[in-house]
């Protein structure tokens, strides 16, 4: 008997997930269509005052983001949880820390990646910056991947329970201040020509630390709710 | 004991308790090479706990429970039959034998031939009826280089033609040198009175 080796494993699970995401493309679209009514909903509310709306920019796309993610997550593991997929990944040889991971991944480019292509759209409506344009881009690319990971831990923290969408926000919002509070400082030292590497290099330590101990501590919690 | 006596599943007084209460157990039992073993017990006997203490869902209350093959040796089928509807027989096919590998005699066409679903294997398993999707899952058994077999209710849904192919293909796995754990509430009679029987009491 010879075993799947772990990165054509890893390959495989990643590739169904995103065929997966596709034949359901309509549900990738959603998160999008979300964040573009809320920002275009902003200028309306507060009045087109350009220097308002420019100082407050980063922050609504950050927000704006956030909870778009935050739609999504709900679902991340619990089709697999539901239909018995996710028995099957238990059992296989390959540690389940990396197959969880390379969902997470799959998740990531699917709710998180089309979001950092509008979000520059989104900027710019609310009249940020061009200047400042690509250390929103990467502030987002930073942050998301890091967001992704905190609430796939507590999503699997959730999977038993039924209902977890309302556990699941009351949770992850004291993990998302941190991530969102450095994201946007970046962002706004950039906008007035400070430097803005630290808060930056604080998200690119926070999502290396989440890389490595995130998918951990999901497995762990997975395995903990399908013990019940 | 020569390494062919091994058991490949050994279970030393295993019993499972939710909130004190026992589920089942403490049994006995040891699987080896060429052995089918029938887990019999009425609704609520604990089949299905059983079934998720020996996959390492569950963690045993009690007794000891050792497993003869490495990872990837033991392969599981449930009522939730681990398919993604959304995909062909081929692509839920295709993940499997990444994750556990593949039998060097069998080939996706020859296996889903066998089950009979030869002509379905690019149809989403979203339009299968109830018994094909079992049929679809049982295809992952024979594609699997798995030595154990842990079939949960493989009889349900199934037609009289289904219940002799999961006859026909324990008796191929049993040939080859494998093992299976087989549950059933008793509705089915299996083939073959030589067969090992585990009772659960409720």
């Amino acid at each position: 008997m010879r075993p799947g080796s772990t990165s054509s494993a890893c390959a495989a699970l990643l590739h169904r997930d995103l065929l997966l995401a596709w034949r359901r493309r309509g549900d990738i679209a959603m998160p999008v269509l979300y964040a573009l009514i809320v920002g275009t909903l902003f200028p309306f509310a507060i009045g087109p005052d350009p220097a308002l709306l420019a100082r407050i920019a980063s922050g609504v796309v950050f927000v704006t983001v956030l909870l778009s993610i935050l739609l999504s997550l709900d679902g991340l593991f619990r089709g697999d949880i539901e239909d018995g997929s996710m028995e099957q990944l238990m059992l296989a040889p390959q540690p389940l820390a990396l197959l969880v991971g390379m969902k997470i991944l799959a998740h990531w480019i699917t709710a998180a990646l089309p979001l950092i292509v509008v979000a520059p759209m989104l900027a710019s409506m609310l009249r940020f910056p061009a200047s400042a344009m690509p250390v929103l881009v990467l502030a987002l690319l930073l942050s998301t991947p890091l967001l992704s990971l905190l609430g796939a831990v507590l999503v699997a923290l959730a999977g038993g329970a039924r209902r977890s969408g309302m556990l699941l926000a009351l949770m992850l919002l004291p993990l998302c201040v941190p991530v969102v509070i450095f994201a946007a400082g970046a962002v706004s030292a950039a906008q007035q020509g400070l430097p803005w590497a630290a808060p930056m290099a604080w998200l690119g330590a926070g999502l290396a630390m989440a890389v490595v101990l995130g998918p951990l501590a999901c497995a762990a919690a997975l395995r903990i709710a399908m013990d019940t | 004991m020569t390494v062919a006596d091994t058991p490949l599943l050994e279970a030393r007084a295993l019993g499972f308790l939710r909130q004190e209460e026992p589920v089942f157990g403490p049994i006995d039992f040891e699987l080896r090479a060429g052995e089918i073993a029938l887990v019999e017990g009425n609704n609520g006997s604990g089949k299905t706990t059983l079934m998720r203490v020996l996959t390492g869902m569950l963690r045993a209350s009690e007794g000891e429970l050792r497993i003869g093959g490495g990872a990837g040796s033991l392969v599981f089928l449930g009522h939730h039959l681990g398919l993604k509807t959304d995909l062909s027989a081929r692509e839920n096919l295709d993940l499997a034998v990444a994750l556990y590998g593949r039998r060097d005699d069998v080939t996706l066409m020859s296996v889903l031939a066998e089950v009979g679903l030869a002509g379905y294997e690019d149809e989403p398993v979203r339009r299968l009826s109830a018994g094909q999707k079992k049929r679809a899952a049982l295809a992952r058994l024979l594609m699997l280089p798995a030595t154990v077999w842990l079939l949960d209710e493989p009889y349900a849904n199934l037609d009289r033609e289904g219940i002799a192919l999961v006859n026909r293909l324990l008796a191929l796995h049993a040939a080859r040198g494998g093992a299976a754990l087989v549950t059933s509430h008793g509705a089915v009679t299996f083939a073959g009175d030589t067969l090992r029987r585990i009772r659960l009491h409720a």
